[in-house]
Order: structure tokens, then sequence, then C-alpha cells
């Protein structure tokens, strides 16, 4: 007798869901974020070249110690993504386009090799006429550094999926 | 530095050589492609699916146009039009300050292709002698001329007069 196993997978299964719908958010709500990230050389000439950031304190460490750093400067932009990365299965997963990003403050230059952590606090949610079967939730995200100094701070609004 | 910093980066993209209102038309676009989108989403551990997964997107965001295919992460989007804008407008940068009212206006699929335009908006004097802030509203069109980003960015940058003179 032979089972059919992906059949009986799926019998058996019970999904694991990620991400929160936008019911689930409540203005002042705090979130830490999971993981945290260690942002690497290779990661850092990845992001600056793919995406053609040419600024030789990303990419070259001669020259960035030469500017006072102790070592090249992790592009911004991916201290950004990364900080944001973070934070996407706590608020944006669940889906809906991701609208914008009000007073980011890069609080100080990071230097590859640091770590990151993220975390959040809910803003504002709101209804849209638009697209009803969604709602606009707006966080406040800031990163830190190993000793839980803030590095980087920004606002951002997203379309999250209500539950169906 | 076996060679001055000045030797490294252009001549023509100093604190003196802004002037708000000036408009600038980055040389290089850039096509999206599946390696970018991918690569950078998962490297920055962004675990939304909708930038991975083709099947998900396939059925359960099918039937709604320009949702039913993987989305380029729009970090990434921003991140690929100030970069094409960077060797203009970053190259002198000692430091990124803030970014503001960055707004997502079009979905990008891999394959479309980027272009970035610049407008000086100001710029003024710091405590320190050999830099000044720029502050610039970047915008990003696709190959179909649609406007696919616009924001704003503020730098600390060199000046001529302390770092090339």
């Amino acid at each position: 007798m032979t089972i059919d196993i992906v059949a009986d997978l799926k019998s058996r299964a019970v999904e694991r869901k990620r991400g929160n719908t936008f019911e689930w958010f409540s203005v002042g709500q705090e979130l830490i974020h999971h993981w945290g990230r260690t942002l690497t050389e290779g990661d850092n000439t990845l992001f600056t070249t793919l995406t053609l950031h040419y600024n030789p304190l990303y990419t070259n460490a001669d020259y960035a110690l030469a500017h006072g750093h102790t070592g090249a400067v992790v592009c911004p932009l991916l201290l950004f993504a990364t900080v944001f990365g973070l934070s996407v299965e706590d608020l944006s997963e669940a889906g809906g386009p991701f609208l914008g990003v009000d007073e980011l403050t890069y609080l100080r230059p990071v230097i590859v090799g640091e770590t990151v952590y993220a975390r959040s606090t809910v803003t504002d949610t709101r209804e849209t006429k638009s697209h009803p079967n969604f709602g606009i939730v707006t966080w406040h995200t800031t990163g830190f550094d190993e000793t839980g100094e803030p590095v980087i701070k920004f606002n951002r609004a997203n379309l999250v999926r209500k539950a169906q | 530095m076996f060679h001055k910093p000045s030797h490294l980066t252009s001549p023509n993209n100093y604190f003196e050589d802004f002037e708000p209102g000036q408009v600038i038309r980055h040389a290089r676009g850039k096509t999206v492609t599946e390696m970018d989108n991918v690569l950078l989403t998962n490297m920055v551990m962004n675990t939304a699916a909708a930038h991975f997964d083709e099947h998900l997107m396939k059925t359960f965001m099918k039937g709604i146009p320009g949702f039913d295919t993987r989305v380029v992460f729009g970090g990434i989007n921003f991140s690929m039009v100030l970069g094409l804008a960077a060797q203009d407008t970053g190259e002198q940068v000692l430091e990124e300050l803030g970014l503001d009212k960055i707004r997502l206006k079009t979905p990008v699929h891999h394959g479309d292709t980027l272009y970035a335009y610049t407008e000086v908006l100001d710029k003024s004097d710091t405590d320190r002698p050999d830099a000044g802030i720029v502050r610039f509203r970047h915008y990003g069109i696709n190959q179909d001329e649609k406007l696919v980003f616009s924001g704003e960015r503020t730098v600390l940058m060199k000046k001529r007069s302390g770092w090339a003179a």
C-alpha cells in the first residue's frame, strides 16, 4: 500500500502564520523586533555596489580611515534597509504596499562589523476609502547599536491588510 | 593614503558646485534585476514573501494588476535611485544626515529600469569651515517615464576650499 505523502501532510499540518493584520495594531503599542543583524563587510560592499552608491567611504577602508573612521562606513541606506528588514515580520509582512518614510535621521555613521537591533512604536492607524480591504498604519522605528544607543530613526507608513 | 582623497573622486561635486534650483539628470540608469531584488531583500532579512515568492503572487494576488508577480522591495527602489544620484551628489559627502518625505509612487518589477533626477533645494554653512549642509530632492523615473519615487535628502558635504584646494 502506498501513502500519498503530500496529501497526508496537508491533512495533518497546522499552518504557522507570520505577520499581523490591520486590526492587531493599536496606537502606542511597542514592538521589539527579532534577530538583530551584524553588518558585515560583504553586506556593505554588495549593497553599495549593486545600488551604485559611489562614495568611497563605503567601499574603501583606506579612504574611510583617512577621514577619521575606524573602518569602512556602512552605506546609510543599508543601515536603513536592515533596520526596516528586521521590522517587517511584525509590521508589514501580512501585505500591503510600503507607502513612504518621513523624518529619517541618521544619528551617527555606523562602521562595518557593528550589530544593529530594531524596535518600533505604532503611531497611527486609520481607514482609507480608496482601499477598503486595507488600513494605513504608521510606525516610529528606531535602530540601536549593541550598547543600546540609537543610530537611526524614522517614521514609516504602509497599507496593511485587514483580516478577511 | 597613497593618493589624496580629492584625486579619487570627481572635481565638480563639492558644496560650492550646488545652487538652489539646479536640476541634474544623472548619467546612468539601472535595470533592476531579480538578483538585485531577491539578493538584497533576503540579505537585509526583509521577510515579506511578496518580494521573493513568485508562486504566491501568481495565485494569492491573481488579477490585481501590478501585484500578480513579485514586486521589488521599496527600500531597494529608492536606494537604487539615491545610488544613481550618488556620484553627482554623494561622492563628497562626509555624513548622510537624513531623509524626509520619501514617497513610493509606482511598484517596480524585475526588468524595470530606473533613472534619477535631482533638484537642489538649499544649502547652508555649519560651524565647521571645511563642509556645509546641502538639501536635495531626488526623483526616480522608470522606463515608461512614470514617477516611481520622490524624496528629500540632507547631507554634510565637503567644501572644495577645505579638501581640494
